[in-house]
């Protein structure tokens, strides 16, 4: 991965996160009815943007990955999946910290938070998948699989959690009926937010993903040394992938 | 198709001259139900909710351990190498898996729907059919979740711990749904009272039986390259 591409997003999302924080704190003016507080939305809104994308990146390299089998998509995914888990987590702090004083609770089984907490589980289960079968050869393709499952489940969890829970809160309908900003002041800072949040995503995932690209051409490159040195020993080609697997 | 109803066959023999899964599972259907028991109450007032909730505990735990039998049977001595590499598509593979996991699910429910009617002091009269209809919509999704999921899991390290930490979160759906319908049917509601907690349970099942059929080929093969 181009290394000044990786440095100038970085750099890019240093300086958005900036003006965000600036906008945050000292250009918006405080909300009505719930003053203060109401800020962490412009927290809160982007790293759940953030969050589902990463979700949905992970079912597409997975379907990408079983249907080419190029191990890029498998990085991507898995990278996807560890950067996504870091804004999932973040989102559901964040919107436990703006729940305490409106509603009075840290935590509801608001119909909202009761599916991003099942898709935060799912895909602990994958990053603990990915922990836990990563000498297994098959794991690109484990991954792949689960991350396809978890999104398909996704919509019947939404519909089954909203049909459980059918109070919503006035604050979530307020925030998504368009009613909720009028400033437009508001506007420009949740723009700039999402920003922010996005460019700092696409930065840790490439991050991510070079590591991972480098790990994957090292253990090739492992064993094709060890195919190498059996075959200058004139060794059985079996023994050979011994001493690779045992270099990687 | 005869291959299919083959490797049921086999699977079906087996546990009938063994018997070992079921016994393991109707058992552990009552163990559940004691816990339970112990831990909601079975007081009058709760009864109903309480009887719900812990048959579809048992489902989720029979489940879990119906399909890491049906599974396990053929890693041991290294038995799937031979289904793969026999004429059978991965896919019939899959579809004798969840039925062989399906009847031991069921068997076990059907033992902690009676054990429930009786610990909890149920009156179901006419609904037991209706109720028998949720479970086993809710066996049949859970059954195809886990032999996928299973496949996976059993070839990690954690093995068997695995399946419920990747299982227990995709069920959630059908967990709400049934868990409504059964407390629903239960408590003498009409049959169109849980008409949209069915249309859950069935889309559920459909979409499950579909990804398994369509992804089992992609978890069991050994690695090419």
């Amino acid at each position: 991965m181009n290394r000044t591409a990786t440095n100038s997003l970085g750099a890019a999302s240093l300086l958005l996160m900036l003006a965000a924080l600036f906008m945050i704190f000292l250009y918006v003016p405080s909300e009505a009815e719930q003053g203060i507080v109401q800020r962490i939305f412009y927290f809160h809104a982007p790293l759940a943007w953030v969050a589902f994308m990463a979700f949905g990146l992970v079912a597409i390299s997975g379907i990408f990955y079983l249907w080419l089998g190029d191990s890029i998509w498998d990085d991507l995914g898995y990278a996807a999946a560890e950067s996504g888990m870091v804004f999932c987590t973040l989102m559901l702090v964040s919107g436990s910290m703006w729940a305490k004083p409106i509603w009075g609770a840290w935590w509801t089984w608001d119909s909202r938070l009761t599916t991003t907490f099942v898709l935060w589980l799912m895909y602990g289960g994958y990053l603990m998948l990915r922990a836990m079968a990563d000498d297994t050869p098959q794991v690109a393709r484990f991954g792949a699989v689960v991350g396809i499952v978890a999104a398909l489940d996704v919509p019947i969890v939404i519909v089954s959690v909203r049909l459980w829970r059918t109070i919503h809160p006035a604050v979530l309908v307020m925030r998504n009926g368009g009613h909720g900003l009028e400033d437009p002041r508001m506007l420009a800072t949740l723009g700039v937010s999402m920003l922010a949040f996005t460019a700092l995503f696409a930065w840790l995932l490439l991050l991510r993903f070079s590591e991972l690209r480098a790990r994957t051409r090292l253990a090739g490159l492992a064993q094709r040394l060890a195919m190498a040195q059996a075959a200058a020993n004139d060794m059985p080609p079996g023994a050979a992938r011994g001493i690779a697997e045992g270099a990687s | 198709m005869g291959a299919l109803a083959a490797m049921m066959r086999k699977d079906l023999r087996l546990e009938l001259r063994s018997g070992r899964s079921t016994i393991a599972l109707v058992a552990l259907s009552l163990l559940i139900m004691v816990v339970l028991v112990f831990a909601l109450g079975a007081s009058a007032t709760r009864r109903v909710d309480s009887a719900a909730g812990a048959l579809w505990v048992a489902l989720i735990f029979s489940g879990m351990l119906g399909a890491t039998r049906a599974l396990n049977s053929e890693s041991e001595n290294g038995c799937i190498r031979g289904l793969l590499l026999s004429p059978l598509d991965p896919a019939a593979i899959f579809v004798a898996k969840l039925g062989a996991s399906f009847i031991f699910m069921a068997i076990a429910e059907a033992a902690a729907v009676l054990l429930a009617i009786l610990f909890f002091n149920l009156d179901v009269g006419a609904g037991i059919a209706r109720l028998a209809g949720v479970m086993l919509l809710g066996a049949l999704g859970f059954a195809a979740l886990a032999t996928l999921l299973a496949a996976i899991s059993e070839r990690t390290r954690a093995g068997d711990l695995m399946l419920p930490l990747l299982a227990v979160p995709m069920f959630v759906p059908a967990l709400i749904a049934g868990v409504k319908a059964s407390s629903l049917t239960l408590s003498g509601a009409p049959p169109g009272a849980i008409s949209q907690w069915i249309r859950i349970l069935a889309a559920f099942d459909v979409l499950f039986v579909t990804a398994g059929y369509l992804l089992f080929e992609h978890v069991v093969g050994e690695d090419q390259d």
